[in-house]
């Protein structure tokens, strides 16, 4: 039962840090905006969600991924498989963009295309929080057994 | 967690616009001072970006991020005019004054510049704050 509820809530997890992950790529174009030779990247969130997705249902069967609280990263290296840190996974996944027009210093970032693409990445990551709010509240209601003492209630 | 990264980079964003800003205003401020002969004339001044590695980059899931830096402070290579003035108190022997090599129309575009990518660089950290606070709310 508690592994139906991490499946549940483990994709979200996976969605919400390569969104927040790529929102962070974008942020960097934006700040190097004006940077001489910086050259603008994009996470691909298509395949980077496929492969994180994909490697953990490869692992699910050995172990199930759970959250590790530590305080250095480094304390997770013995027994990370890689799939577990998603954004250090979906690293390789950053690809640079093209078809922007590179300036006489030869910068490449589109400032205007940048804004867009993480507006609608911001949207996307608001969308996967509200889905994953759902599910809890599903998950809620399951286990209540009706969803009609917790509206009550609030 | 990467949200907060985000926010490092664009303050990181915000700090190298707004010294850009800084440098404009001197420039701007400084378009007609003029100075004794044998003095050196002001010289516009420009900032360099360099792109460096986050401050949030603790977790390493923040690697090849970059936040941007002002590297350098440079002064403009251009020659300084002279303007013939022999009313002035600054003037040599054959009345010109060594004027400095600031060009305010470049210094305006530089300004609307700089103001877009501080905008922008604001946007992607209020962007990034309301994503937290929201991820709060789950």
């Amino acid at each position: 039962m508690v592994a139906a509820i991490d499946t549940g809530l483990e994709f979200y997890r996976q969605v919400l840090a390569l969104r927040g992950y790529r929102q962070e790529v974008l942020s960097a174009d934006i700040a190097n905006a004006s940077t001489p030779g910086f050259k603008g990247v994009d996470l691909d969130f298509a395949h980077a969600l496929d492969a994180v997705v994909h490697q953990r249902d490869r692992q699910a069967p050995a172990k199930s991924q759970r959250l590790w609280l530590v305080d250095d990263p480094r304390q997770l290296a013995a027994e990370d498989t890689g799939g577990d840190h998603t954004p250090a996974a979906a690293a390789s996944f950053i690809k640079y963009q093209t078809g922007s027009e590179v300036s006489l210093d030869g910068n490449s970032v589109d400032l205007d295309q940048e804004k867009t693409t993480a507006a609608d990445n911001a949207v996307q990551y608001e969308a996967a929080t509200t889905f994953a709010t759902q599910t809890i509240r599903m998950l809620t209601i399951a286990i209540n057994g009706s969803g009609s003492q917790q509206s009550g209630g609030s | 967690m990467s949200l907060l990264g985000t926010l490092a980079i664009a303050g990181s964003g915000m700090s190298a616009e707004s010294e850009r800003l800084s440098a404009i205003a001197s420039n701007l401020a400084n378009a007609n001072t003029s100075v004794a002969p044998g003095g050196q004339p002001y010289k516009a001044r420009e900032v360099v970006f360099q792109a460096v590695p986050a401050d949030g980059a603790d977790d390493g899931a923040s690697a090849g991020m970059a936040g941007v830096k002002v590297a350098a402070v440079v002064e403009s290579p251009a020659p300084n005019p002279t303007v013939y003035d022999p009313g002035s108190s600054f003037a040599d022997e054959n009345g010109y004054v060594q004027m400095p090599n600031v060009n305010p129309v470049d210094e305006m575009v530089n300004m609307i510049s700089a103001q877009q990518d501080y905008q922008a660089n604001l946007e992607a950290f209020n962007v990034a704050k309301t994503l937290a606070l929201r991820t709060l709310t789950i």
